[in-house]
């Protein structure tokens, strides 16, 4: 959803003035708590610094779709694999 | 000023397209690109003119009178469909150079490859995304895009291959 709302907020910027108007006096806030963001994210998006606006709808944009990522995880084997013998390893793996 | 990556910049275009076809209201296709320069958003009134030229060189350009005018220049001979995709391109000149478009900010982040986004942007100009969504779940096939949207079949070819916008 987030996403989708910036996409609106972009969308909108190009034929509102009041989107860059805001963002310019320094009252993007004021826009994004419109929006569907959550808290967080909004404070986060809130206290982005940009020279212009296509710049800060970019770095949004790097924002959001960092939250929306998973965390990476670390896929180790099992350390009772090394346990068991290799062909119940293979079995194991071709069952899986 | 930031650089932005090839994924970056679509994303941008296609949210500034679709922008313009909300304003329009379209429902269903084709996008009416004729309309918009008809009926620019106020604030394009200077910026969206066209102007039917005889030329051999070039399908359509983008160019501004000393006065700032701007208006793009169209071959009066193209067909219908190629008429279209030359205005969507280069309506994205005018947007850019435009008063509002450079208080956004667009010349330092899509000038430098202006072609290649023109014509991306054309595309989701001339084919939006919640459109072309809606044509694939009613059974529409690539070779009906090019009609069902008055644009080039070259063009519906590459606009079919690209994935939805992410709204994640």
């Amino acid at each position: 959803m987030s996403m989708q709302s910036l996409n609106q907020l972009v969308a909108r910027s190009i034929i509102d003035p009041g989107v860059v108007q805001a963002f310019g006096a320094g009252h993007i806030g004021d826009i994004l708590s419109d929006l569907d963001f959550s808290s967080e994210l909004r404070g986060r998006l809130s206290e982005l610094k940009a020279e212009t606006w296509a710049e800060y709808a970019v770095m949004a944009y790097r924002v959001i779709r960092a939250a929306a990522q998973p965390a990476v995880r670390i896929q180790l084997p099992s350390p009772a694999e090394g346990l068991l013998p290799s062909q119940v390893r293979a079995d194991r793996r071709h069952v899986a | 000023m930031i650089s932005i990556t090839p994924e970056e910049g679509r994303w941008l275009l296609r949210n500034l397209a679709r922008g313009l076809v909300e304003y329009l209201g379209v429902v269903e296709p084709p996008v009416p690109v004729e309309e918009l320069l008809e009926h620019p958003p106020s604030l394009y009134d200077m910026d969206l003119g066209v102007v039917n030229m005889y030329s051999h060189l070039w399908d359509a350009t983008f160019a501004r009178t000393p006065s700032q005018r701007g208006s793009i220049f169209v071959r009066i001979d193209l067909p219908s469909d190629e008429r279209r995709y030359a205005l969507a391109r280069e309506i994205l000149t005018a947007l850019i150079t435009s008063v509002h478009g450079r208080a956004l900010g667009l010349p330092d982040l899509l000038l430098p490859s202006l072609r290649a986004w023109a014509e991306f942007f054309a595309r989701h100009l001339l084919v939006p995304d919640a459109l072309v969504d809606a044509f694939r779940q009613r059974g529409g096939d690539e070779n009906g895009l090019a009609e069902a949207f008055l644009i080039p079949p070259r063009v519906a070819a590459q606009r079919w291959d690209e994935p939805a916008l992410s709204m994640n």
